[in-house]
């Protein structure tokens, strides 16, 4: 599958170069004071000792951030929906899809989630047929808001008593391994369209589960184990790396079972990493469960909302995609008459901060499970999620409060910034014409 | 020749990087006579930049008025690699300090044949600062360079390519397999040279530059003839000098203190 990337990598005297300085930028696990160099015209971060030694090539303005932190801008690599759209809803005609998504992506850059993986739930054929090729890689536009890294397809191939609420009569068996992926999501949507796929692979036959991650691979796709019954020995010897939200729907570590829990986290090798989405949103997983998973694997662990339409609408009840309803009570989503999870309704912002009171982890740290670590999931490392020089210039400035929570001030988006918090007030004294470095 | 001798590596990074300010205070450079350094790179002058950085940040030092020429670098590597010097000099020194980058100069394919008449029209070195090698080289004149030579590409040894190969992933197929360097001559015609080295590993080479004969198999003793060369070494290099010319040099430096002649302050 196609990534979106920048047609050029160095830079030329013609291109936009701001200089970001007074800010702190993580390195390893601190936060220290620096500066960040961006090419606004190729959209990507670029290196200053290039530019020092470099006298064509020099910042044409410089951006004082007056001590605030800069990180990667951050992924989310499972969110079912927000502000009232949702990613499955295929009622809609392709004009009002596309619409709806723009809208989203415009507003949805103001959480500080730069790129995600749009998630279609369990579904019919057609609904995949019809709604995946909406959302393959964004344009590289960043006037296009957060973009999509291509979509992350949770079901239908699931298994029937770990559906959680996935309706039961449309998930499938995928007894011809490949074939019936191509048959559900469409052969061309696999190719250009599908990022990650989760599945139970306990449901696959024997015969194509160790080489079906490493075909899929060969199409840039992460297959990811979840809505499984899967034991500890099943999911080691599946050759799957990645994990969808650790401990949902999935048998929970026995003494003599440790189960998919047990492999993500103690199975795990420099050689061999391994890799799960965590919903901290303090409602889906116990605190204390985010804190020793985290211990176990920290290079592994993604956060992510699994966020459904809902978030940012009023509590009530509403009709999900296939008829059913779910109850919407402050940030708890539940499938109406029952004490069911239904997915989330946080911001990923939200799951960070959570996060860092959890683990009593700093920000530089914990920031990585929202930027770092979910893209080497995705075999993006270098490109998203960094501030090396050659990456996508997408970035977030965070205020540090006092309780140590943070929160996001600006958001840029391939070296362009794309929204600022109101009642920041403009720094205009801060930005200054400079002919050198 | 002047021979300093601290107990440790630390100690004798302190004591250079305090001489070196103090030659360019001494000096008032300004923009039309600036002062002219010097540098080498490798591990024996990170302390000695990390020293400079922090009398930069402490407001005792300022290289607005200092020019720099390096000693060497590879060739067949991009500047940007980062174990070329350009990027060693970027992150232990230049980016810290106020010196203006058109006033940095590293040798290069492209620059090589004039880069000696370049420093000659700056007015040659005021100070240069080296480093050196086990088997007695200075920037890569390697045992066997001409003593008269200028800056010019050299062809590595397979002893410094297996040398350096640690820095290369210890793929010895990575590791450049020339280099463009400053000649012999180039350091000599500096008005002033310090040679720093520490380390048993250097002791041999100490010993050669400062008890053995002029020879082009230890480059580094083409400096005996140097009319103002210091050595500052620690300890441990030491081990092959003879009990009496360390003491000798030990008893210089203390009568050069008496005689109003005073040391840097430790």
């Amino acid at each position: 599958m196609p990534t979106t990337r920048s047609s050029r990598t160095h830079s030329v005297p013609t291109d936009t170069i701001i200089r970001l300085t007074n800010c702190l930028v993580p390195v390893e696990n601190r936060l220290v004071p620096g500066t960040l160099l961006i090419n606004s015209t190729t959209g990507l971060i670029i290196s200053p000792q290039d530019v020092f030694y470099d006298s064509k090539i020099q910042p044409t303005s410089t951006i004082d951030l007056h001590g605030r932190a800069v990180v990667p801008g951050f992924l989310d690599v499972q969110i079912n929906g927000a502000y009232g759209f949702d990613f499955s809803d295929a009622s809609k005609t392709d004009e009002e899809y596309s619409r709806g998504l723009k809208e989203v992506n415009r507003q949805f850059v103001s959480t500080g989630v730069t790129s995600y993986c749009p998630t279609i739930t369990s579904q019919k054929n057609e609904v995949y047929h019809k709604v995946l090729p909406h959302l393959g890689p964004s344009p590289r536009n960043p006037t296009l808001g957060s973009s999509s890294l291509g979509a992350h397809v949770e079901g239908p191939f699931l298994h029937p008593e770990r559906n959680g609420i996935h309706p039961p009569h449309v998930l499938q068996k995928p007894s011809e391994g490949l074939k019936s992926l191509e048959t559900v999501y469409g052969k061309q949507n696999l190719e250009s369209n599908v990022k990650v796929i989760t599945l139970a692979p306990e449901l696959l036959p024997p015969s194509s589960l160790p080489s079906l991650p490493s075909v899929l691979a060969s199409k840039n796709i992460i297959l990811s184990a979840g809505h499984s019954t899967a034991t500890f020995s099943q999911l080691v010897n599946s050759n799957i790396s990645m994990v969808t939200h650790l401990f949902n729907a999935m048998h929970q570590p026995h003494q003599r079972e440790p189960g998919i829990p047990g492999a993500v986290l103690a199975d795990v090798s420099v050689s061999k990493p391994r890799f799960f989405g965590i919903i901290a949103d303090g409602v889906h997983v116990h605190p204390a469960n985010i804190k020793w998973a985290y211990h176990s694997n920290p290079s592994g662990l993604c956060l992510v909302t699994d966020a459904m339409a809902l978030l940012g609408l009023e509590d009530g009840e509403y009709v999900w995609g296939n008829g059913e309803s779910i109850q919407k009570t402050g940030g708890v989503l539940t499938l109406k008459g029952t004490t069911k999870i239904a997915g989330s309704c946080v911001t990923l912002l939200e799951c960070l901060n959570n996060f860092m009171r959890f683990t009593n982890t700093g920000i530089a740290e914990a920031v990585k499970t929202v930027t770092k670590t979910p893209a080497r999931m995705l075999g993006l490392e270098g490109v998203k999620g960094c501030l090396e020089p050659g990456a996508d210039a997408d970035l977030c400035v965070l205020e540090v409060r006092g309780d140590g929570s943070v929160g996001v001030e600006e958001v840029w988006k391939f070296g362009v910034k794309v929204w600022e918090k109101n009642g920041v007030r403009r720094r205009r004294e801060g930005v200054m014409e400079v002919s050198r470095l | 020749m002047r021979l300093i001798i601290r107990d440790t590596k630390t100690q004798t990074s302190q004591w250079v990087a305090e001489y070196i300010i103090k030659r360019i205070n001494e000096f008032q450079p300004t923009k039309d006579r600036p002062f002219v350094l010097g540098l080498p790179t490798g591990s024996s002058p990170e302390q000695i930049y990390a020293n400079l950085v922090d009398f930069y940040r402490n407001g005792k030092v300022s290289f607005k008025h200092v020019v720099t020429f390096n000693m060497d670098e590879y060739v067949g590597i991009p500047t940007s690699h980062a174990q070329s010097y350009h990027s060693f000099m970027f992150k232990n020194l230049f980016q810290h300090v106020d010196i203006p980058p058109h006033q940095i100069h590293l040798p290069s394919l492209e620059n090589y044949a004039e880069y000696d008449n370049l420093i000659a029209g700056y007015g040659g070195i005021e100070l240069f600062l080296c480093g050196v090698g086990s088997d007695g080289h200075i920037a890569f004149n390697e045992p066997g360079s001409s003593l008269a030579s200028k800056t010019r590409v050299k062809t590595l040894t397979s002893d410094t390519i297996a040398a350096n190969a640690r820095f290369f992933d210890g793929n010895i197929n990575s590791v450049p397999k020339s280099a463009v360097t400053v000649g012999v001559k180039t350091v000599m015609d500096a008005k002033e040279v310090i040679l720093i080295a520490d380390g048993r590993g250097k002791a041999e080479a100490v010993r050669q530059a400062v008890e053995g004969s002029i020879s082009h198999m230890w480059t580094v003793t083409a400096l005996q003839m140097h009319p103002k060369f210091i050595m500052a070494v620690d300890e441990a290099a030491t081990e092959e000098l003879r009990v009496k010319t360390v003491k000798y040099f030990k008893d210089i430096e203390g009568a050069s203190t008496i005689l109003g002649n005073p040391k840097p302050k430790l």
